[in-house]
């Protein structure tokens, strides 16, 4: 037909696609062969260089090519520098040899050849990154460029950090939740000694454009305790800025309660600002005139390591060695002979830390208890906002009762508010929840007891029966806090 | 006048306005014989942008399509400390060229019917848009952005946090409609109107306008069904393109006919502008159009309303006002900071009036839009006309706008646009088909319906249309289709197989 647009057929297009495929198979191999071939001859030249490229830049996750490409820059870098040895050597004799008018010039010239040298090998670190950068636009998720990037700069000890902050910039404004970039991008701020102020800033702007992005939320978790610290490190930042984030975080959460990432934000903010503890902090002690038993809060590796005496005015008692009663590593043993005269005064000492010990009426051993968490206070200010928060949250659970994420909110505000006086009501959350989301009503069940236990804890030494019986609050099939009890003779259910 | 035009075409079209451009793509795509002919020396007719000389100079040559032409300059009150530029008239006037002043302005949204004809057809690939930057509501007499997407939610001040979870629960129950699962729900309100629908999900006050005013576009006695409709229309059409579901054509809208029109002669229709026809008759089998002292045939003919010769006006019934248009230049961009970031917002704005009866559409547009220099703002206002005193129809609408918001008006123009009163199509009495003006709506939807309706009249089983294959996908005359053409392949992946086929050349390579 004439005048009339011809386009191919799928058919043709079709086999268009399968020679263009066996033609790209057969560049693949060529290259390939070649590469083995000149790497088991050690020629890591420019042409090997050359020929990783055209692969790598296709296929950016063949990692024996870039560790062939290591070598090579390796290699290059390593002659380089032999050049600039062998120079200053000729240097240091051309001084003793010349006298003092024609070292000026031979100056000159030796600072060129320098400079020459310095530039030849920052060109070397230059086609590196830029290759990786070309690279990730093909696979922004390439562990292997990544690497091979973190690699170079460290290579080099003028690297241009600061560029590197901007390339995240520019990555993330495509991808804002890429978590390599992320995590490049605290690697390299970190060496470009980007202030956190600014970071925060940057984090912000990005939560903004799109909050379902874990990867600023823990960028923004690991900026706040420094910025903003907390100085009796109940929380985990300044009460004004907490503030400040429960909200944006809360607000986030109503505009998408399906969206997870908002929540799991909102729970670290509401906990305990304590990181992992290092040191082991006691929670119960006991001692009988021929064991002692030691609870720990969290759990710790050795406790043998640690020097755990018994004090009194009279004499100091080493206590070794502790084994394990417990998997988690909470609870300890210690059988040695102890004496005990009940009207001293003793005091346990675990590494630094010493606590009174108090007399068991029944069968004269000494004892230590606390109960788990105490309730971390909270300035008027603070409260006022967890407060309001609560109230938006119950307000919202009158439209939406059945809202899985508001119930357990405010259930965790409550605690937060005032774990005595909300604790029936938080409880009543949890069984809710166990109706409404059913799929993990073994995480809600969980929770409750060991909510429930720790009020129990916390009630039992007001109680007349402290220290010998302990009665379990409701019934359980698995107890938490069951290493605190040590303390008790009996335990009831 | 002589010229070597041929005679005789499968289709003449005249007008180069939106349906007619379109009509004329649509039949030369699927390889008619298309003349397309203007009496103007532009291309759009009524759907077309001007410079600003022009623009003026067209309000002073009332012609059967617009009329009631009317502008004023107005002196700048600003008395500011520190006026930054001021304009005059002079220098207004001195840019002329970087107006692009539409006589038919419209918002597309992302996902409706204007975008979705220029992606099937990859007419796309001419056009260029430019996404809105905020829909607008007036507020307490105070102009606000609606928040669109999840994250205008999160981000707005406007909203408590409830507000928020409320509104967001609302939009995804209008998301939702039509599902299975939440049929039960609205099953009750079948039948009943949309506010009322609106009123039981027990929203805020705030929210009911934002829906009401700006999402759903609706007034008290909008049907449920049609509510749902419109909500979901401007939710599937977010998160495409922007912060917004609307776009707005780069350059204006009188971009999109050329763009038609373009893909017309790509596949050989002819162009001819600055004619005018004087007469049509026709036989049984073909229309004789006299033009310049010519005879032109053609199979068929389709014709736009302002341009048919006036012995054949009167079978499609008298012109009468349709659009009543009111066109601001201003220096000072409506709304605050926020509405205007950056030096102006292309903004959408829906105005409401005589109790919520009638309506009107602001499009702000900043020069980011590229239809004005920096630092000015054209401001359209659109409302179906009610009467032919276009400033009159409009005058609610401009109080609400100028009284409480303080503004820099340096021009304001105001016209009607008028049509036929028949949105038909065809008149048994002639051959010709013609097409509707430009009628009051978001969107291009009834002028795509217009031009699928003509087109289908004319070829009933051809597909409206289809998509236009990219150049390089093209065979060239004699080439074998399925070879592997070196040129086809990326340029680097050209260099790096000729690369190693001659280092390959000397080694063993297994296939």
């Amino acid at each position: 037909m004439h005048g009339r647009v011809k386009v191919r057929t799928t058919e043709e297009e079709r086999e268009r696609k399968k020679k263009e495929q066996v033609l790209k198979m057969r560049a693949y191999r060529a290259a390939m062969t070649r590469i083995q071939k000149k790497r088991s001859l050690s020629e890591l030249d420019d042409e090997m260089l050359g020929l990783t490229v055209q692969i790598l830049l296709r296929n950016p996750d063949i990692n024996t090519l870039w560790n062939i490409r290591r070598e090579c820059v390796l290699r290059k870098i390593a002659e380089l520098e032999k050049t600039i040895k062998e120079n200053e050597t000729r240097d240091i004799q051309k001084v003793e040899e010349h006298s003092e008018g024609d070292k000026k010039t031979d100056d000159e010239k030796e600072v060129d050849k320098k400079e020459v040298l310095a530039q030849q090998l920052q060109s070397i670190y230059k086609t590196e990154l830029e290759l990786t950068e070309q690279c990730l636009m093909v696979n922004p998720k390439s562990y292997n460029s990544w690497h091979h990037r973190c690699w170079t700069l460290e290579q080099n000890p003028e690297a241009d950090w600061q560029r590197e902050v901007q390339l995240c910039n520019k990555y993330l404004k495509y991808d804002e939740r890429n978590f390599h970039t992320w995590d490049y991008r605290r690697y390299v701020s970190e060496k470009a000694s980007v202030p956190p102020e600014q970071e925060l800033d940057f984090c912000t702007d990005k939560i903004k454009v799109n909050f379902s992005n874990y990867s600023s939320w823990h960028h923004r978790s690991l900026l706040l305790p420094t910025l903003y610290p907390n100085e009796q490190q109940d929380r985990p930042m300044s009460e004004h800025k907490l503030k400040e984030e429960l909200e944006m975080v809360l607000t986030a959460a109503f505009t998408d309660p399906n969206d997870s990432s908002a929540w799991f934000y909102q729970r670290w903010l509401l906990g305990s600002g304590r990181q992992s503890e290092q040191s082991a902090t006691v929670a119960a002690f006991r001692c009988w005139p021929y064991k002692a038993q030691l609870s720990l809060k969290s759990s710790y590796p050795e406790l043998s390591q640690l020097t755990v005496q018994l004090v009194s005015e009279q004499q100091t008692l080493q206590l070794q060695p502790w084994k394990a009663v417990n998997s988690e590593k909470t609870q300890w043993q210690c059988e040695q002979v102890i004496e005990i005269e009940p009207s001293r005064d003793y005091f346990l000492d675990v590494a630094g830390q010493r606590k009174q010990l108090a007399v068991n009426p029944n069968d004269q051993s000494l004892y230590y208890f606390v109960p788990p968490h105490a309730t971390s206070s909270c300035s008027k200010e603070l409260l006022a906002e967890l407060q309001t928060q609560l109230q938006s949250c119950l307000d919202l659970l009158e439209y939406e009762p059945d809202s899985k994420w508001t119930l357990l909110t405010s259930a965790l505000l409550m605690r937060a508010i005032d774990v005595n006086s909300y604790h029936e009501q938080s409880l009543s959350h949890l069984a809710k929840l166990v109706q409404v989301d059913a799929l993990r009503q073994g995480y809600y069940k969980d929770l409750s007891a060991r909510w429930t236990m720790e009020m129990a804890l916390a009630k039992w030494p007001t109680s007349s029966n402290y220290p010998q019986l302990f009665e379990m609050p409701t019934e359980m099939s698995m107890t938490p806090y069951a290493h605190y009890l040590i303390v008790a003779d009996k335990i009831s259910s | 006048m002589s010229d070597d035009l041929p005679e005789e075409f499968d289709l003449i079209v005249i007008g180069t306005g939106f349906v007619e451009s379109c009509v004329a793509a649509a039949a030369s795509r699927i390889g008619k014989n298309v003349l397309h002919i203007d009496a103007n020396d532009y291309y759009g007719d009524v759907w077309s942008s001007f410079s600003l000389e022009a623009f003026i100079k067209l309000l002073e040559q009332p012609s059967n399509s617009l009329r009631n032409g009317s502008y004023t300059w107005h002196k700048s009150t600003e008395q500011e400390e520190q006026p930054v530029t001021s304009w005059t008239r002079e220098s207004l006037l001195e840019k002329s060229r970087r107006f692009s002043l539409d006589l038919s302005p419209r918002v597309a949204y992302c996902a409706g019917s204007l975008v979705q004809l220029l992606i099937q057809s990859n007419i796309c690939r001419y056009a260029e848009f430019r996404s809105l930057d905020h829909v607008c509501m007036l507020y307490n007499e105070e102009l606000v952005s609606v928040p669109c997407s999840r994250s205008d939610v999160f981000n707005t001040k406007t909203l408590t946090m409830v507000e928020k979870r409320l509104l967001m629960k609302f939009l995804t129950a209008c998301n939702d409609y039509g599902e299975d699962k939440c049929n039960e729900d609205s099953l009750a309100f079948r039948g009943r109107t949309f506010l009322e629908y609106l009123q039981a999900q027990r929203v805020t006050e705030k929210i009911a306008n934002c829906v009401m005013q700006a999402i759903a576009m609706c007034d008290a006695n909008t049907s449920f069904e049609t509510g749902m409709q419109r909500t979901q229309r401007f939710l599937g059409s977010l998160g495409r393109y922007g912060n917004t579901p609307f776009l707005f054509p780069m350059y204006g809208c009188g971009e999109l006919p050329q763009c038609f029109c373009r893909l017309c002669a790509v596949y050989g229709g002819i162009y001819c502008l600055k004619r005018s026809v004087d007469d049509i008759n026709w036989t049984d089998s073909e229309l004789l159009v006299s033009s310049a002292g010519k005879t032109l045939r053609a199979k068929h003919l389709v014709c736009a309303p302002s341009q048919l010769p006036a012995t054949l006006a009167t079978h499609f019934g008298e012109s009468e006002p349709r659009i009543s248009r009111g066109l601001f230049i201003t220096s000072k961009p409506l709304g605050n900071e926020e509405l205007n970031k950056g030096g102006g917002g292309v903004n959408l704005l829906r105005l409401l009036a005589a109790n919520g009866e009638r309506e009107a559409c602001l499009i702000q547009l900043s020069h980011y839009s590229g239809a004005c220099p920096e630092g000015l703002y054209i401001l359209h206002l659109t409302t179906p006309a009610i009467s032919a005193d276009p400033a009159a129809d409009l005058a609610d609408f401009a109080a609400q706008l100028f009284e409480t918001h303080a503004s820099q008006i340096l021009l304001s123009a105001y016209f009607t646009i008028a049509a036929p009163a028949a949105e038909g199509i065809a008149n048994a009495d002639t051959p010709i088909l013609c097409t509707a003006g430009p009628a009051y709506e978001q969107d291009y939807d009834a002028a795509i319906e217009n031009a699928r309706q003509i087109f289908s009249q004319l070829y009933a089983n051809e597909e409206f249309l289809p998509r236009a294959p990219d150049p390089e996908e093209i065979v060239v005359d004699g080439e074998d289709p399925s070879a592997l053409n070196e040129h086809s392949l990326p340029d680097d992946l050209r260099a790096q197989l000729q690369d190693l086929e001659q280092a390959a050349q000397h080694m063993d390579i297994a296939d």
